[in-house]
C-alpha cells in the first residue's frame, strides 16, 4: 500500500468547473520577501524514498505517459475557457503561471522572477524571467503580459475574478520585462492570484487569434493533437526555460468521465496514472502495492462537496426552504453510504483544523422533525408544495448520491426531481444562474481570499455571476473585505470565522463532506507529485485534482 | 429491376429530405433564444449577432434551410460551440470507429451464428439445438452494460490482454487497433448472435421441409452441398433484413458500449453533445446517423431484391 496525505496544500484553482482559479498559501500573504527572485531553472531533485509520487533514484529521460482524467474541457484560452481540475492540469502542461505555491503554502515566483508590492499593497510590480520563449518562438516580455492581463480583465468570465485585484496594468518605463498592476484596494493575497487561472501567460499569437484550440504557451510541453472527448497529446518543449525539464518525451491525456472505466483502465495498464475523486477507487487500490496513491493535501482549504442553492429563484430564494433542505439532509448517513470509509463529513467552509473554522458556526444539523415543520411553514408561500430540481454532472456515483438526497428531502415533504448534466453545461448553468439546486465541489484554496469571487455579493449580479448561488449578504461582504485587505492574521482569522457563520445562516451551500481527490499511479510512472521551484525547493504537488506533469518520468 | 431501383432511390431521397428538415428544425425547437442557449456564458449582443449570421438565423426559414443544406454539400455541418471542433472533424474521428465496430462485431456474430444455425437446423430438437437455443436465450438476456464490464474485468483487468478503454487507430498498427476494438465488438456481437441464430435456424428448418430439398436428397447430393448451395440462400432473407436493421441501428445504438469503453463514436459523441446542449453537434450527428441508417437499409433492400426476385415483384 502506498498512500500519502501530503501535509501541504497546492493552491488550486477556484472551483471545479469554474472560470478563474484560486488557491493560495497562508504564509505567502503579505510577505513580499518570499517573492524575491528564485534561481534560474534547475531540474527537479529526485528523492531517494518510497513516498508515493516521489521518484526513486535518478530520473530517466524519454518515454511517454498516458493519464486518465475525470473530465474534458472546452478549450485552452484562459480568459474564456472553463478550467476545472482537468483544464488546470492541461494548462500546467502547456502554459506556466507567474507564481506557484510552494510546499509551505506561500506563493513563489515562477514565470515571473519577482512580484513586489508597494508599501500599502495597492500596486504590485511583476518582473518576468528573461530569455523565456513561447512554443512559437516568440519572446515573453512585458507587452505580452500586459496584453494577457488586459484580456483577462476584459473577459466577462475572468474579469469578475480580477475585479478589485487588477484595476489597471502598465509597462514599467524602460524595462521590457516589468509590469505594474494597480489594484483598487490593498490585495494582500495578490501573488496567490498569479498562481491560478488568471496567472497563466499565453503567446501573443494566441491572444490575437483568441484561439481556444491552438494553445501557445511557455509550458514544458506543446500541443500535438487535441481530439475533444478522446485525447490530448503533447510533446516535450525542447526550449523549456527550466533547463533539463521535462523528462518525458510526451504525454497523452485521456478524459474518461466514468469512474469505474477510469479505474479499470489503470488496472489494465491502459493508462499509467489517473485522477479520481471516487472513494471506492481509493478504497480498492490503497492496499495494492502496485499503485502509488497521493491523497488530497490536508493543509489549507481543500475542495468541499456540497449542494449549491440558487438564492435568486423560487423556492430556494426563501430562507425557510433552505433551512428545511439543510435540516433534512443526514450528512453522516450520506457519507456512510457513499464515502467508502474514505470521505469525511464536513459542515463548514473550512476543514477541521483550519484557523478560520469557528468552534461552532451554527450550521443546521440533521433534524427531520424540524425540516418537516419548516416545510409546512414555507409551503403555502410556494403554491402549497416545495418542489426542487436537483442536478449533478453525468456520473453514476453522483447520481446515486443525489437520489439519496432527494429521498431525504422527500421524507421532509419536499418534492425533488433529479437530473444529470454534462460538466461544461453544468458550469455554464451555474454561471448564468439557470439552476435551482446542484451538487458541486469547490473552494479549494490555500488562502481564503481566493474564494472572494465565489462568495462576494459584488459578483452575484448580472446575467453572468461567479457567485453562483447569488447570495447577497452585506455582513458577509464586510467580513470578506476585512479578510482581503488586512494583513494582520488575527483580524483575518476573525473575519473568515465570521464568513463561515454568515454562510451557515444564509445557507447558499448545504455542506456535505471534504472532497476525496486522489491521484493514483502505476509503479511505472515516477515523480508525479514532486514539482520543484526553480531554486530546487519543493512546490506543492497534486491538489484538488490538479496535476503538474513537469517532473514526471518513467521507470522503464 | 431498374424501375424498382429507381422507385427505391426516390423514396431514399424523400426520406433523406425529411430527415434533413427535422434535423434543421432542431435548433428552432430550442426553448427561448437559441443563440443565448448556444452561447451560454459567452452570450453578448455582439456574439449573438455573429452567431446569428453564422447560422443564418437572421434570414427566413426557407432561406436558412437552403443555406444549411448548401453548407452540408460543401462539407460544412457547423462546429461545436464548446470545443470549436467542426462536426465534420468529429465525424472523421467517429465514423471509422463505428464502421470498424460494426464490421468486426457483425462478422463475429455471423461467424458464430451461421455455423450454429446450420448445425442446429440439421438436427432440430437434439442436444446441440437445445443447448444452443437455451444459451442464445441467455445471451439475449445479457445486456451490453453487463456483458461489457464482465469482459473488461476478465480480459483487460485480470488478464491484461487488451486495453479497458480507448481506441487505437489503424495508423497505430493493426495489432493495437484490433486489441482496442475486440472487447466492445464482442459485447455488441452477443446480442446479434442470438437474433441471427434464431432467425436463420427457423428459416433453415422451414426450407429443409421444402420439396426441392427432398428432390435434392433423392438425387444423392450431399447434405453439405444441399445446405450451402440450395438451402442457405432462400433461408437468409430474414437474416439479411435483421442484419440491415442491426447495422443501421449500431451507428448510434452502440453508445452504451462506446461509453463503457470510452470510444468516441457517433453514439458517444451524440450523447455527450445532448448532455452538453451542444445543439449543432447534435444536429449534425443526428443527420448523419439517420441518413446512414436509411442508406444501409436501402443497400440491404437492394441486396434482397437480387437474392430473391419475389421482393421486386411484390
Amino acid at each position: 500500500m502506498a498512500d500519502s496525505a501530503d501535509r501541504y496544500d497546492r493552491r488550486a484553482f477556484l472551483a471545479r468547473g469554474a472560470t478563474t482559479a484560486a488557491a493560495v498559501g497562508l504564509a505567502g500573504v503579505g510577505l513580499p520577501s518570499l517573492l524575491a527572485a528564485c534561481g534560474s531553472g534547475s531540474p527537479t531533485t529526485p528523492h531517494a524514498s518510497s513516498t508515493p509520487g516521489i521518484g526513486i533514484g535518478a530520473p530517466k529521460r524519454g518515454g511517454t505517459v498516458t493519464i486518465g482524467l475525470n473530465s474534458e474541457i472546452d478549450g485552452f484560452l484562459p480568459s474564456t475557457s472553463h478550467f476545472d481540475n482537468s483544464g488546470l492540469t492541461y494548462a500546467n502542461t502547456l502554459f506556466d503561471t507567474l507564481t506557484v505555491v510552494a510546499a509551505d503554502g506561500s506563493a513563489k515566483p515562477y514565470l515571473a522572477s519577482s512580484v513586489v508590492p508597494n508599501s500599502d499593497m495597492t500596486a504590485w510590480t511583476i518582473t518576468l524571467r528573461s530569455g523565456v520563449t513561447f512554443h512559437d518562438g516568440s519572446p515573453l516580455n512585458a507587452d505580452v503580459l500586459v496584453a494577457n492581463l488586459q484580456a483577462l480583465q476584459a473577459s466577462a468570465l475572468t474579469g469578475q475574478a480580477l475585479r478589485g485585484v487588477v484595476d489597471s496594468v502598465a509597462k514599467v518605463p524602460g524595462n521590457d520585462l516589468a509590469v505594474t498592476v494597480t489594484c483598487a484596494e490593498p490585495i494582500v493575497a495578490f501573488p496567490q492570484y498569479l498562481a491560478t487561472q488568471v496567472g497563466y501567460v499565453i503567446g501573443m499569437a494566441q491572444l490575437e487569434s483568441q484561439s481556444t484550440t491552438k494553445p501557445i504557451g511557455t509550458g514544458p510541453f506543446s500541443l500535438v493533437e487535441w481530439v475533444p472527448n478522446d485525447h490530448l497529446t503533447v510533446t516535450r518543449n525542447p526550449h523549456y526555460w527550466r533547463s533539463g525539464l521535462p523528462y518525458l518525451d510526451g504525454l497523452t491525456y485521456r478524459p474518461i468521465s466514468e469512474d469505474q472505466s477510469r479505474e479499470n483502465s489503470l488496472r489494465s495498464a491502459t493508462i499509467d496514472l489517473m485522477v479520481t475523486r471516487d472513494p471506492n477507487a481509493i478504497r480498492d487500490l490503497r492496499g495494492n502495492a502496485d499503485y502509488q496513491l497521493v491523497l488530497n493535501p490536508t493543509v489549507g482549504q481543500g475542495d468541499m462537496d456540497f449542494v449549491i442553492l440558487n438564492t435568486s429563484v423560487d423556492p430556494t430564494s426563501d430562507i425557510v426552504v433552505r433551512q428545511a433542505l439543510a435540516h433534512a439532509i443526514n450528512v453522516d448517513e450520506l457519507v456512510k453510504l457513499f464515502g467508502a470509509g474514505i470521505a469525511k463529513p464536513n459542515l463548514s467552509l473550512f476543514p477541521p483544523g483550519s484557523p478560520y473554522r469557528p468552534a461552532d458556526n451554527g450550521y443546521p444539523t440533521y433534524d427531520l422533525a424540524k425540516a418537516k415543520q419548516l416545510v409546512a411553514q414555507a409551503a403555502p408561500n410556494h403554491g402549497g408544495t416545495i418542489k426542487i430540481a436537483l442536478a449533478t454532472i453525468t456520473d453514476p456515483r453522483l447520481l446515486n448520491e443525489v437520489q439519496a438526497i432527494a429521498s431525504m428531502w422527500g421524507l421532509a415533504g419536499i418534492q425533488t426531481t433529479v437530473s444529470e448534466i454534462e460538466q461544461v453545461t453544468f458550469i455554464d448553468n451555474l454561471v448564468t444562474g439557470q439552476f435551482q439546486a446542484y451538487t458541486d465541489e469547490m473552494f479549494g484554496a490555500t488562502d481564503p481570499d481566493l474564494n472572494y469571487v465565489w462568495l462576494s455579493p459584488t459578483t452575484a449580479n448580472g446575467a453572468i455571476a461567479l457567485n453562483f448561488a447569488r447570495n447577497k449578504d452585506d455582513a458577509l461582504e464586510t467580513a470578506l473585505q476585512q479578510g482581503r485587505t488586512m494583513s494582520d492574521q488575527a483580524v483575518r482569522v476573525k473575519a473568515y470565522q465570521e464568513v463561515d457563520k454568515r454562510l451557515a445562516q444564509d445557507l447558499p451551500y448545504l455542506w456535505a463532506s471534504l472532497a476525496t481527490w486522489c491521484s493514483i499511479g502505476s509503479d511505472v510512472v515516477q515523480n508525479f507529485n514532486n514539482l520543484t521551484l526553480p531554486d530546487g525547493s519543493k512546490a506543492l504537488g497534486f491538489s484538488n485534482g490538479i496535476l503538474d506533469p513537469t517532473p514526471m518520468w518513467r521507470k522503464d | 429491376m431498374l424501375r424498382f431501383t429507381a422507385s427505391r432511390l426516390v423514396q431514399l431521397v424523400v426520406i433523406c429530405f425529411l430527415i434533413s428538415v427535422f434535423a434543421f428544425l432542431l435548433v428552432h425547437l430550442l426553448p427561448g433564444n437559441p443563440a443565448r442557449t448556444i452561447l451560454g456564458p459567452n452570450y453578448t449582443p455582439a456574439n449573438e449577432a455573429v452567431l446569428l449570421k453564422q447560422l443564418g438565423l437572421n434570414k427566413g426559414l426557407v432561406a436558412q434551410y437552403g443555406t444549411w443544406v448548401t453548407n452540408i454539400f460543401h462539407g460544412n455541418l457547423g462546429a461545436s460551440f464548446l470545443t470549436k471542433q467542426t462536426v465534420t472533424g468529429a465525424l472523421s474521428v467517429a465514423v471509422p470507429i463505428d464502421l470498424e465496430l460494426i464490421v468486426v462485431s457483425q462478422v463475429l456474430a455471423l461467424l458464430v451464428a451461421i455455423p450454429m444455425a446450420l448445425f442446429a437446423a440439421l438436427r432440430p430438437n437434439r442436444a446441440f439445438d437445445r443447448v444452443a437455443t437455451t444459451s442464445t436465450f441467455a445471451m439475449l438476456s445479457l445486456p451490453t452494460f453487463v456483458a461489457g464490464p464482465l469482459l473488461v474485468l476478465v480480459f483487460a483487468v485480470t488478464l491484461k490482454w487488451v486495453p479497458a478503454t480507448g481506441f487505437n487507430r489503424l495508423s497505430q498498427g493493426l495489432g493495437p487497433n484490433l486489441k482496442s476494438v475486440i472487447l466492445p465488438s464482442v459485447a455488441l456481437a452477443i446480442g446479434s448472435v442470438t437474433v441471427y441464430y434464431r432467425l436463420l435456424r427457423a428459416d433453415l428448418i422451414a426450407t429443409l421441409q421444402e420439396d426441392f430439398v427432398t428432390m435434392a436428397r433423392s438425387k444423392g447430393l450431399s447434405t453439405r452441398y444441399i445446405l450451402l448451395r440450395h438451402v442457405m440462400r432462400p433461408s437468409s432473407f430474414s437474416l439479411l433484413a435483421a442484419a440491415g436493421i442491426s447495422i443501421g441501428t449500431l451507428f448510434t445504438g452502440a453508445f452504451v458500449v462506446e461509453i463503457l469503453f470510452q470510444l468516441p463514436g457517433i453514439g458517444f459523441q451524440l450523447v455527450q453533445a445532448i448532455y452538453a446542449n451542444d445543439y449543432l453537434v447534435v444536429q449534425g450527428m443526428a443527420l448523419v446517423a439517420a441518413v446512414a441508417f436509411v442508406v444501409v437499409n436501402f443497400g440491404i433492400d437492394f441486396l434482397l431484391t437480387i437474392l430473391d426476385p419475389r421482393v421486386r415483384r411484390a
